[in-house]
């Protein structure tokens, strides 16, 4: 097979300099999660975490790019995470995602996705809802390189 | 070079004029400058320069002022991520910015056929005075005084700038309304001619310099509070605003048109 095909699943390693297991005794980097669920399906917009919150909407596989993903992006925000590639019954997550807008009238949200062409319908849905909703909100669109750096920072128009 | 850094920008200036040129050739234009107060390491820093070219930079800088002392830049945390354009709010105030611009762009064409005996003419200069203070002022600077300039530290230089930029251009608008009153064209002119040059300066500052280094250091949360606080101001005055765009556009028509004629 030639090399061209679906670039959110092609095989790749990444050369780095050789760590030595902990053992996970140790919690050196306290987690930085303030509720429970985080799934997009099992999280409810009027749940408290939710209202008047900085909100996370994070694709799964940015917690693994991201070295700082805690400390840097979860900190004093409310999570939501979705995989807009492999998740089913996805025409739920545009709904959800106006009625944190409008119901739970978050303070913004930041949507954090890998630069991997099938991300981009996470980013796209939340633009979508904020299109649909009928109160604005400053969302944050932030793109993850394969190796945890960010490949574009930016602000949608309300 | 230490001391330096904490040097008001227009004493570096004039001992050592090289400096302002150095400054110039990488974008940092404090060389005119009305005030001058800002410390050389402020105005380096919210530049944000690359690590790289701010390095380059103080070391020629330091060569000019310190010839033979070591310059060590202080760490700063570095950019968490690349970011691109403006937050929703700082765009909000930048577009208003255009409008301000547009206005101010009338201001000679206005002024150059001034008869201040004419009726018509003075309610002209009337309406522009209540654009000027309405708009600009109560409704534009309120939002950047009260809710944006709020979340710094209002005694730093950079800011005592911009406060010293709006207290000069009301005063030159409270002037020209005097010399209007006294029916005096050259008092009316020369004021509003010199409120529109400190707003032009004072905007390019602000879009060019201040707002960006404030974008980067405004949190999430910060960027989402100002937002909800600015559209709330926007919905109380949207009607007023609609009112002086369309006055803007009617101005333009008009003047745009008086050009026509005369070209």
């Amino acid at each position: 097979m030639s090399g061209c095909g679906c670039p959110g699943s092609k095989t790749m390693t990444f050369e780095k300099a050789e760590q030595t297991e902990t053992g996970g005794a140790k919690t050196s980097s306290p987690s930085q999660l303030r509720q429970w669920p985080v799934q997009l399906h099992l999280v409810s917009p009027v749940a408290p975490y939710f209202q008047g919150a900085d909100v996370l909407l994070a694709a799964d596989c940015t917690a693994f790019a991201l070295g700082d993903f805690h400390s840097e992006w979860l900190a004093g925000k409310s999570l939501a995470i979705a995989c807009p590639k492999l998740d089913a019954n996805q025409d739920v997550y545009e709904g959800k995602l106006k009625s944190l807008f409008e119901d739970a009238r978050i303070n913004t949200l930041t949507v954090l996705i890998m630069q991997v062409p099938c991300c981009r319908g996470l980013l796209g849905m939340a633009a979508r809802a904020l299109k649909e909703s009928g109160r604005k909100v400053p969302v944050r669109a932030v793109v993850v390189g394969l190796q945890g750096d960010i490949i574009q920072d930016e602000w949608l128009e309300g | 070079m230490n001391e330096y850094l904490r040097t008001p920008i227009r004493e570096i200036i004039s001992r050592f004029p090289q400096v302002g040129s150095l400054l110039e050739a990488h974008g940092i234009g404090c060389v005119p400058c009305s005030l001058g107060t800002c410390p050389l390491g402020d105005i380096v820093d919210i530049h944000g320069l690359a690590p790289e070219v701010e390095l380059a930079l103080m070391t020629a800088i330091g060569a000019i002022v310190a010839p033979g002392e070591a310059v060590v830049l202080s760490a700063r945390p570095a950019a968490s991520s690349p970011k691109k354009g403006f937050s929703p709010p700082m765009k909000t105030l930048v577009d208003e910015h255009r409008l301000i611009l547009r206005l101010i762009a009338l201001v000679p064409a206005v002024t150059a056929s001034l008869d201040v005996h004419a009726e018509d003419d003075r309610q002209l200069v009337v309406a522009i005075v209540a654009f000027i203070r309405n708009y600009a002022d109560r409704f534009h600077h309120a939002k950047e005084e009260d809710l944006l300039f709020a979340r710094f530290d209002r005694e730093s230089d950079i800011l005592q700038v911009m406060y010293e930029d709006h207290a000069n251009g009301r005063a030159c608008v409270k002037a020209a309304v005097d010399a209007l009153e006294r029916r005096d064209p050259a008092g009316v002119t020369d004021n509003l001619i010199a409120y529109t040059e400190i707003l032009k300066q004072h905007i390019r500052k602000e879009d060019e310099i201040l707002y960006p280094w404030m974008d980067r250091k405004l949190s999430t949360r910060q960027v989402g509070e100002l937002f909800s606080a600015f559209r709330k101001i926007d919905s109380a005055f949207s009607e007023e605003a609609g009112r002086y765009e369309a006055f803007v556009r009617s101005l333009e028509d008009k003047f745009a048109s008086n050009d026509a004629e005369v070209a």
